[in-house]
């Protein structure tokens, strides 16, 4: 009985590397694709604007032109690294700057009263009514199509969410009691914020950041494709989609190619936010 | 109550409730229909003596939790006065309001709660010395007041979420005592913690009242904590003081219903094993 | 055993529940026969919660059992969760802690219970709405009619949980396991339900698990107990013996740290006698037995190999068992 009844404990950490896996594929995805920008710099392959209808449609596997050339003899490689500059520029841009917006408003609301809160709530409320796509449709038309225009669209489409989100986030952690305690010191709201709300959220703030990222690059390549994103010289992977769709019927894998750079990336992003969720929540940290 | 007073009038009340009221206006039931007002406090009189340990009793809803927030300076009274040292605390000015601040200290029931998970334990003991504004040798302070509830001083350096419930309450207590309070508010203090742990923060709570001289409020529902850590328990029940005595003669003589309702409420071992508890 | 006229309302045999990472029971048995009624005590990370869950089938993901849970004839730890879901309500039932997050908000109270009859007895709605309002009324609750068409929200914390023994007890069951039912309770109903929860249990022949860290709940309720401490069982017995004479060192800390009448009465310079240290977490657990590092009487005996119940004849896991009065001492 002595040995039957005395289970040795088991080897321990194995739920935490899965929840880390995730995390993990997320961060070589998301530092592959930010290396391929940051290269785009310094090195193309070739000119990724200039025509050359010598080399035009030329197959995947060709010597110089690995993934082959477009219905304008236009490198694929080269213009997949300087589309993944403008998806970065466009994408980040957008949430970063919804992320500031976003985080002062959900900050204001949630701290300075009800007239703030319901002002700033129901005014999110109101601009997530109106449909985003139409929204940088009618920005697109009013001020030109462009990369600003475009991360302007996505601040104005992104900004209410964020809003939400941080506000009850912080919501959530003003009801804490150590809050009630800085107040009783006669702490100011300000000084609340900063050390007490802001590093108690920052976790939440970071995993929204990369959804947002993600979702930033799939509406880039979605006004891009409708012609209405970015425009030559610059280079949009929604850009390429579109003129690939001229020449879908003498090869696909022009397509192909912008579709799978979107997709392996927005995955990433995703991947690396699910996985700082596991690892910022302070709940599950607790229990390991 | 009986003629003869339990406890001495001589001293003066260091913190002390006069004739306080407080209303809340509740959701309309109908569109147009006036608020409907709920009296949560009537006319209460409550007060601590120097170096006394008072109890606080009463179900939920019967106002001791507004009554705290009174004590503790969050909410201004509607009616009535708070007095810390013979003075109002909300019309004292504001070198009085600091010192009540500073002389007033909370401890609360959720250890958890009550420190910032993301502040190391060390920043969240000296938060109340800088936001008071407090001169002198902090370091030396910190170690003093760590010792004081018994922890050792490489806390200082850790998270909250490396300590039992047990140990967050100590640090709890310990920055309550950072500022050297006078008053020591204790609400619920030992209700989320595990029985073997609830009888060490309540003799720590008794070892600073009688070795620091502290005045002590002990909120609670459960009158047999209170009864061992208090000499003097007010008894709550609908928003007024309903009776105060001594913890032994509430318990053989319990006067008002809600006192006879808490009373009987106490399961004790004893009545349980002599087959009586549930009668 | 199995072959006795009268089998037991469960049987456990080396229950262990681990997630691969910690193991929260390391080996738990006890028996309760018909209509019996066991306390489990323990503190916070005792695993007496995770045992719990365990009978019932209902432990989180991940989570998984060892060891046999003898109950209707059938071991559940091998049965499907498809034949535990039809026992659950039945033959097996349960009252959790918080009786506002066990209730669905959006359902009236009357068809939650009625919904559990139907399903377990196979009684047409006429049938269950009438036998719904009979338990309403044998729960002690007022106006029976009105409140089956109440929200869980519209009615008071105690009528809540009288509404969710009810449901506990709708079929009769063979053992109600009820975790910390007056926990989340103001004290003066606290009383009140458990009052009830007694008297229906008896009227049913129902067994009862009683799962609380609340000593004297313990003793008003049950006639054995098992005292927990770090996923082991340190101590059982009848209460009487346990509670008047405890063999273990933990459980005579447990006892000796309830604020009684007794030292109130010493006043103000009186102390409680506390179990020092802390309960320690399951992922670091101590070798040998794991209260060693809090035990007035450890010795290094203590500190190398874990004790198992039944040593010296006496049900307490302990190497230095308190001896009583007159009892000649092993060492």
């Amino acid at each position: 009985m002595n040995t039957t009844t005395a289970p040795t404990i088991a080897p321990r950490r194995r739920r935490r590397l899965e929840l880390n896996a995730s995390l993990v594929v997320g961060v070589v995805l998301t530092i592959g694709f930010l290396v391929i920008a940051i290269v785009s710099f310094f090195w193309l392959p070739s000119n990724p604007n200039i025509p050359n209808i010598k080399n035009r449609m030329l197959p995947p596997g060709t010597v110089d032109h690995w993934l082959g050339t477009d219905g304008l003899g236009r490198d694929i490689i080269a213009q997949l690294m300087v589309g993944a500059r403008t998806s970065i520029l466009v994408g980040a841009g957008g949430a970063t700057i919804s992320l500031i917006l976003g985080t002062v408003a959900g900050l204001v609301a949630a701290a300075y009263g009800k007239i703030a809160d319901e002002t700033i709530s129901r005014g999110a409320d109101i601009m997530l009514s109106i449909p985003g796509m139409v929204t940088a449709l009618v920005l697109a038309a009013t001020m030109g199509s462009g990369a600003l225009t475009t991360i302007f669209a996505l601040t104005a489409f992104f900004t209410p969410s964020f809003t939400r989100v941080i506000r009850s986030a912080a919501m959530s952690v003003l009801q804490e009691d150590f809050i009630t305690s800085a107040k009783l010191y006669g702490r100011g709201k300000l000084f609340i914020l900063a050390r007490h709300v802001i590093p108690n959220i920052a976790g939440v703030m970071i995993v929204q950041f990369t959804l947002y990222f993600a979702a930033g690059i799939l509406t880039e390549a979605g006004l891009s494709y409708l012609g209405v994103g970015v425009t030559r010289p610059s280079i949009s992977w929604g850009m390429m989609l579109n003129e690939a769709q001229q020449t879908v019927g003498i090869s696909s894998p022009l397509a192909m190619w912008p579709g799978l750079a979107i997709v392996i990336v927005v995955l990433g992003l995703n991947l690396l936010g699910d996985g700082l969720r596991d690892v910022l929540d302070p709940k599950l940290k607790r229990r390991s | 109550m009986s003629a003869v007073t339990p406890f001495p009038t001589d001293a003066r009340p260091l913190l002390e409730v006069r004739q306080l009221s407080q209303v809340y206006s509740l959701n309309r039931q109908k569109l147009f229909a006036p608020r409907p007002k709920l009296k949560v406090l009537d006319s209460i009189d409550f007060s601590v003596r120097p170096g006394e340990a008072v109890g606080l009793v009463g179900e939920s809803g019967s106002g001791k939790t507004t009554l705290t927030r009174m004590l503790t300076g969050v909410e201004r009274p509607g009616e009535g006065q708070v007095l810390y040292d013979g003075a109002d605390v909300w019309t004292g000015g504001e070198a009085h309001r600091k010192l009540f601040r500073r002389s007033v200290q909370v401890v609360l029931q959720n250890p958890r709660s009550s420190l910032d998970p993301r502040m190391r334990v060390g920043t969240s003991l000296l938060e109340p010395l800088r936001s008071l504004k407090i001169e002198g040798d902090h370091a030396a302070r910190v170690l003093e007041v760590l010792d004081q509830v018994g922890l050792d001083k490489n806390a200082l350096e850790r998270f909250p979420h490396e300590f039992s419930g047990g140990q967050l309450q100590r640090i709890a207590i310990a920055r309550a005592l950072m500022p050297g309070p006078k008053v020591l508010i204790a609400d619920e203090p030992v209700s989320a913690l595990d029985v073997s742990i609830q009888a060490q923060v309540l003799n720590l709570l008794k070892d600073l009242v009688r070795d620091l001289g502290l005045s002590l409020v002990f909120i609670a529902h459960d009158l047999s904590v209170v009864a061992y850590t208090t000499s003097k328990v007010y008894v709550m029940s609908s928003g007024k003081i309903v009776e105060v005595g001594k913890p032994l003669d509430l318990f053989r003589t319990p006067q008002a219903e809600a006192t006879q309702a808490l009373v009987g409420a106490v399961l004790s071992v004893e009545a349980g094993l002599a087959g009586n508890a549930l009668a | 055993m199995t072959t006795s006229a009268k089998p037991h309302a469960i049987e456990v045999k080396d229950l262990v529940v681990s997630n691969g990472d910690v193991t929260a029971v390391r080996g738990v048995s006890f028996t309760i026969p018909q209509g019996g009624r066991m306390g489990l005590v323990g503190e916070s990370g005792s695993g007496k919660s995770m045992t719990a869950l365990a009978l019932m089938g209902l432990l989180p993901m991940g989570w998984s059992t060892h060891g046999s849970i003898l109950h209707d004839g059938v071991d559940l730890v091998t049965q499907s969760d498809k034949a535990l879901s039809s026992r659950r309500g039945r033959t097996l039932s349960m009252v959790f802690q918080d009786p506002l997050s066990s209730l669905n908000p959006v359902r009236r109270v009357g068809d939650q219970i009625s919904s559990v009859i139907r399903r377990h007895t196979g009684a047409d709605r006429k049938t269950a709405e009438a036998q719904t309002i009979e338990l309403i009324k044998q729960m002690n609750l007022p106006r029976p009619e009105q409140l089956v068409r109440a929200y869980p929200h519209e009615i008071s914390g105690g009528q809540r949980q009288r509404i969710m023994i009810a449901m506990a007890l709708a079929c009769y069951p063979q053992l109600i396991i009820a975790d910390e039912p007056t926990t989340a309770l103001d004290v003066t109903v606290q009383k009140q339900v458990l009052r009830l929860l007694n008297g229906a249990v008896r009227d049913r022949g129902s067994a009862l698990l009683m799962i609380t860290h609340d000593l004297p709940i313990i003793a008003a309720m049950c006639d054995t107990v098992a005292v927990m401490y770090a996923g082991r069982i340190v101590e059982i017995g009848p209460v009487q013996e346990v509670f008047r004479n405890p063999r273990h060192h933990y459980t005579r800390g447990l006892l000796d740290s309830q604020p009684t009448m007794d030292n109130i009465a010493l006043d103000g310079s009186s102390r409680l006698v506390s179990i020092p240290g802390m309960v320690p977490p399951l992922h670091s657990l101590p070798t040998g037995c794991a209260f060693n590092p809090r035990c007035p009487a450890a010795t290094d005996k203590c500190r190398e190999t874990m004790p198992e119940l039944g040593t010296d004849g006496i049900s307490a896991a302990c190497w230095h068992p308190i001896h009583l009065a007159g009892e000649v001492a092993a060492q």
